[in-house]
């Protein structure tokens, strides 16, 4: 699997949005290739005006840095200070025009040797609700194409 | 009616449909009535920057309730709204052809944009995938 298709994308959509269906909380998902750039987003009925960019940018910031968007929110976190990036985590803020996102959510997608060719973002759904986030939602997203993986 | 992700998912088959026949790479874009995205897609292989100028078109379409093209017509001094061009409007306005007005009735209930031919193609790509998904009702 070299780059990730709309086909794919749509793929990864459809079984993320059952995710959030599920959970009944209506949700934006985004998925976009190794430039960060959309492939397909998708805004479920119900799902409020601001989770579609924050989804787009979960999915630009988990290809951005290599990490899920769980482990920026760590890095920022003041609690972690002096652990994870040294006192120097909140320099991250100002990166790439602001468009960093460091709510857990994102992941990047990978391909059989450990490159990442894609990521992808769902927002809408509250954090600390059971067993189920955003994070969980774009895991089966991934999972999803999981037989395409080599 | 309102624009819905399953009306938003119908226009967006249809245009790349049509795009696919007309041999060009496109992004497909529906904003809701208020102007904020419903759905996204990008063609395999259409360049990155189509994805914002499809998403501008569709905004412009909807919430100026016209085609992106006749944005263009504020551009004449001696036309009501003359200069709205000077105000910053969320870095969102365009004025290429290839955004269309989704309408029921006379209702605006969102807005298409496409970004990947020439503004001519594009504008005849949106007309085809309206036509094929509000022909039938």
């Amino acid at each position: 699997m070299k780059e990730i298709t709309l086909e794919m994308a749509e793929k990864m959509l459809e079984a993320a949005e059952r995710w959030a269906a599920l959970a009944g909380y209506p949700s934006s998902i985004a998925v976009v290739d190794k430039a960060g750039a959309v492939i397909a987003m998708h805004r479920m009925d119900g799902a409020g005006p601001m989770t579609t960019d924050i989804s787009i940018n979960k999915a630009f910031s988990a290809v951005y840095s290599g990490a899920p968007t769980l482990m920026l929110a760590r890095m920022i976190d003041p609690r972690m200070m002096g652990e994870t990036l040294g006192s120097g985590g909140l320099g991250l803020l100002t990166q790439a025009r602001l468009r960093l996102m460091f709510i857990p959510g994102g992941n990047p997608i990978r391909d059989g040797d450990m490159k990442v060719i894609g990521g992808i973002g769902c927002s809408g759904i509250p954090a600390g609700v059971g067993e189920i986030s955003d994070t969980t939602a774009v895991q089966a997203g991934y999972a999803a194409i999981y037989e395409e993986y080599d | 009616m309102v624009m819905n992700i399953d009306i938003a998912k119908k226009v967006i088959k249809a245009a790349i449909k049509q795009a696919q026949e007309m041999d060009r790479l496109c992004s497909v874009a529906i904003v809701d009535d208020r102007g904020f995205l419903v759905a996204l897609h990008r063609m395999d292989r259409a360049p990155i920057p189509t994805v914002d100028i499809a998403r501008d078109k569709a905004w412009t379409a909807s919430t100026f309730r016209m085609p992106s093209s006749d944005i263009g017509k504020f551009g004449d001094p001696s036309t009501p709204g003359f200069g709205f061009n000077t105000q910053n409007w969320n870095d969102r306005l365009t004025t290429i052809p290839g955004g269309l007005p989704i309408n029921d009735g006379d209702e605006v209930i969102g807005g298409v944009g496409v970004s990947g031919g020439t503004p001519e193609e594009d504008v005849s790509v949106c007309r085809a995938a309206l036509a094929t998904v509000f022909a039938s009702d």
